[in-house]
């Protein structure tokens, strides 16, 4: 990143507005912080809109204390609740339509690769489970097939929530809800193996209940993607909104769900992914 | 509406006002400059400018993200300028950092958002504004909303081919243009300081 | 991946590699002339997905890729996902390049207005041909009626010294900073594609000056273009006045952004329309093949004495309105001749002249059927009775 874009040009320190100030002085802009400083800097999102008890609220943001190179991250959303929110995050972000992410970011990222061929340039696709399971996948499969250098994240809560709580293919079997109005017909979508079978380097499941794991999850992905090829992760956000349970009870949601295996946490890796991550420990991390 | 004698002014002009260019009114060729939608001289123009800025109650300058953000030399440069400018005029400099709609969540008092920047002038009471650095697409969305609701006078600096719908606009604004146009406030003042002594 | 060959070429002004270069005739098929075109476009990527009668336009712009005029080049899965990683490119700040025809126009429908309200400056060539069902791979125009409302700008090639130009040029008007719009170039499929013409083309070693990303009217995707805290495209969706006077305000400059490219359009393709004894009594206006056929037909009309005027649509977003408007003023008659079962053109033509019972919206053909100039001719002979 050109460090400039996030200094305040001169004469102009004094007019601008208390959160761009923080983010100058404080952001997480060429920093290396993660999920343990998360409450001693400027996170690098702002206010949103999404429900009390969010899941994917909180998802999202130990999501982007996670990234390894916030200052050259550049995040191709899609529609639905996580949507919502990029709007206020920090960093150059994409919404073009709904299911088209994964294309999207394979244009993005070679483009960038052309234009920055001496520079590492993040391109991490966040999206919800429709948009990755449903609408989208044809996309999401293509870029795995082709190995582009990307890391999908999906924020999986298991519902169309945005549109007010339709069936995904991820939608737990026999769950009723709006499109399913005598019970999902058949199981969760089986993802994590899919991207595996797709040709992931990597691939692993997550809740925000475990947030450190997360965070190391979500870097070693990124790096994988830079090195090797795509990456898959897919993070259990519980939506107490269409799900009908108290927002308090979000992370006991995720933490039971885990406990009873009705959500499997896996992790699929290729033996090149495998290799290069036990050099990082060797090496000691980025 | 009638495209013919169509006129960029100060509104509130309607309840969705056309966009100019839809409306005939072309930018400026290199080297000349845009005031109520006529092609003039950029010396008319900034004198028009200057006097614009001078007789205003509020005048107001909405820095955008290509000045207020220090990426390049060249900003940096033409920040200085447009904060000489301002300082020139006595002008209040309100930014814009960026373009994310904030409504209802906005500040009106310290801040201008292009996808109401309306709420910003009515709450200021701005009657001359001046935008600078602020990426095209998003200046002409917002400087046709000004004019749809309000009845303050803009003015729109620009790096590249001009605004049709600001009521004046130059274009291929460099710093050294923003210097020359600070000179002829300066000289503006100087003289009408010099004949109001003359006529006491 | 990135190409490891690249191709030493000079950097020229547009206007010289346009109207001075000198240029050589080379006996070519359409889809050549685009790989010629986007030999000396400068393009840095261009990607692909197969249908006739597109197909061998984008192998050649494979094989040049390969021999190092382009820096990445590759098959997407679906034409919805390749409008989208053009998008996806554009954004990050490249000139793209991709090319379709019927049905894929159609499987891609959604990306068109989303490139035109991210205004992107994406060229894509279309490769006219009819959709289902039935199924058929022939030429007919009729997906340029589906694309008249997408905020893009059309330009209608009639042959493929049209098309070699027009794809080129495209790139500069496009990227110009007030307009930055995505463009069509409409080809008629097979008619222009796969028939052998001669067309004049400057020499290969020299190409258009790159693709400048920090001119562009919205900010380029790449955490080095200020402001940080951005979104492409920021929702406006919120329920209430504010929000969708915003996004009226958005859509309105999208359109005006067209409009300030008709400056560009006179400077680059000499203008929106071409016109051949405009003052007659009876006016031909057509666009695409349907020119040549209308050329063939006045010449008929005129051994039998009857004279015809003839308007060529170069391009019809923006639509030239003010031109037809003041040209139809002297006409009594004027026949449209068009290959699809719309009749688009003649619909346009009607909403915007004074006095719409003139236009004769006839003849018609579709679904891969050839236009005998006979049938015009029979059209001309009606009005001149």
């Amino acid at each position: 990143m050109n460090k400039g874009i996030i200094e305040i040009s001169p004469g102009f320190e004094d007019v601008m507005p208390r959160e761009y100030i923080d983010l100058v002085n404080d952001g997480p802009y060429g920093r290396k912080l993660g999920i343990d400083d998360l409450g001693t800097f400027k996170e690098a999102i702002e206010e949103h809109p999404l429900c009390a008890g969010c899941a994917l609220a909180l998802a999202l943001r130990l999501v982007l204390a996670s990234l390894p190179a916030i200052e050259d991250t550049i995040i191709v959303g899609s529609t639905g609740c996580s949507s919502l929110a990029f709007s206020q995050v920090a960093i150059h972000n994409i919404h073009s339509l709904f299911g088209n992410q994964n294309a999207v970011a394979t244009g993005l990222k070679r483009a960038l690769q052309i234009r920055f061929p001496n520079k590492t340039k993040d391109v991490v696709v966040m999206a919800g489970d429709g948009a990755i399971g449903d609408i989208g996948l044809e996309t999401v499969m293509h870029s795995w097939f082709r190995g582009e250098n990307i890391t999908t994240i999906m924020f999986d809560n298991e519902i169309y929530a945005n549109t007010g709580g339709q069936e995904s293919c991820m939608s737990p079997k026999r769950a009723v809800l709006y499109m399913a109005p005598t019970g999902k017909k058949f199981p969760k979508a089986a993802m994590p193996e899919v991207a595996h079978a797709a040709g992931c380097a990597y691939a692993a499941t997550i809740t925000p209940a475990s947030p450190k794991r997360l965070g190391k999850i979500v870097n070693q992905a990124i790096l994988i993607a830079r090195e090797i090829g795509s990456t898959y992760i897919q993070i259990y956000c519980p939506c107490p909104t269409n799900f009908k349970f108290k927002p308090s009870e979000s992370l006991k949601m995720a933490k039971d769900r885990v406990k009873d295996e009705t959500y499997l946490i896996k992790e699929y890796f290729s033996p090149e992914a495998r290799e290069f991550v036990e050099g990082l420990e060797k090496g000691g991390g980025n | 509406m009638n495209r013919v004698n169509y006129q960029v002014m100060p509104g509130p002009e309607c309840y969705l006002p056309p966009a100019a260019a839809s409306m005939g009114v072309v930018l400026p060729d290199e080297g000349r400059a845009l005031v109520e939608g006529h092609i003039v001289t950029q010396e008319e123009a900034m004198s028009t400018i200057a006097e614009k800025l001078l007789g205003a109650k509020h005048p107001t300058f909405f820095p955008g993200p290509l000045i207020l953000w220090a990426w390049s030399e060249k900003a940096v440069e033409k920040a200085r300028a447009i904060k000489e400018m301002a300082d020139a005029v006595g002008a209040k400099i309100i930014p814009m950092p960026d373009y994310r709609p904030k409504y209802p969540m906005i500040d009106p008092e310290e801040e201008i958002n292009p996808n109401h920047p309306n709420l910003t002038i009515w709450h200021n009471k701005i009657d001359v504004c001046v935008f600078a650095g602020v990426h095209c697409h998003y200046a002409n969305i917002a400087l046709k909303i000004i004019r749809g609701g309000t009845d303050c006078y803009t003015i729109a600096l620009c790096g590249e081919y001009g605004h049709e719908d600001a009521m004046i606009t130059l274009r291929d604004v460099r710093a050294q243009d923003i210097k020359r146009l600070t000179e002829v406030i300066k000289k503006k003042q100087a003289y009408s300081i010099e004949t109001s002594l003359m006529n006491v | 991946m990135m190409a490891k060959k690249t191709v030493e070429q000079k950097i020229v002004d547009p206007e010289y590699l346009f109207f001075e270069a000198k240029r050589e005739k080379q006996f070519i098929t359409g889809s050549e002339a685009v790989r010629e075109a986007v030999k000396r476009a400068n393009v840095d990527m261009a990607i692909a997905y197969p249908i006739t009668p597109q197909s061998e336009s984008m192998h050649l712009v494979g094989d040049i890729y390969a021999e190092g005029y382009i820096k990445d080049y590759f098959r997407g899965e679906s034409e919805f996902a390749v409008m989208s990683s053009v998008a996806g490119a554009a954004m990050g700040g490249v000139r793209v390049f991709t090319a379709t025809a019927g049905p894929g126009t159609l499987r891609a429908f959604e990306m068109f207005p989303t490139w035109a309200g991210a205004r992107l400056p994406i060229v894509c060539d279309f490769f006219c041909r009819g959709v289902n069902s039935p199924l058929t791979i022939q030429p007919d125009t009729i997906e340029i009626g589906f694309m008249l409302d997408t905020k893009m700008m059309i330009f209608h090639a009639e042959t493929a010294q049209d098309l070699f130009d027009m794809t080129l040029q495209s790139f500069i008007i496009a990227e110009q900073p007030d307009v930055h719009l995505p463009i069509g170039v409409f080809a008629d499929g097979f008619f222009v594609t796969h028939t052998r013409e001669i067309v004049e083309i400057p020499p290969d070693d020299i190409k258009l000056p790159p693709y400048d990303p920090y001119k562009s009217p919205v900010p380029a995707m790449d955490m080095e273009t200020p402001p940080i805290r951005q979104m492409r495209d920021p929702f406006v969706m919120k329920s209430n006045f504010i929000s969708y006077a915003s996004h009226a305000s958005w859509q309105q400059e999208i359109l005006a952004a067209a409009e300030r490219a008709r400056k560009h359009i006179h400077k680059y393709l000499g203008g929106l329309i071409e016109t051949e004894n405009e003052g007659a009594d009876i006016l031909i206006m057509a666009s695409g093949t349907a020119v040549s056929q209308a050329h063939e037909a006045i010449w008929q009309a005129n051994q039998e004495g009857i004279e015809v005027g003839l308007i060529k649509f170069k391009v019809i977003r923006p639509f030239p309105t003010e031109e037809i408007k003041m040209i139809a003023k002297g006409a009594r008659a004027i026949i449209v001749p068009e290959f699809n079962i719309s009749g688009w053109l003649a619909k346009e033509i009607r909403s915007v002249i004074e006095d719409n019972s003139k236009v004769v919206g006839a003849p018609r053909v579709y679904g891969g059927m050839a236009m005998p100039p006979e049938l015009i001719v029979e059209e001309i002979r009606r009005v001149a009775r």
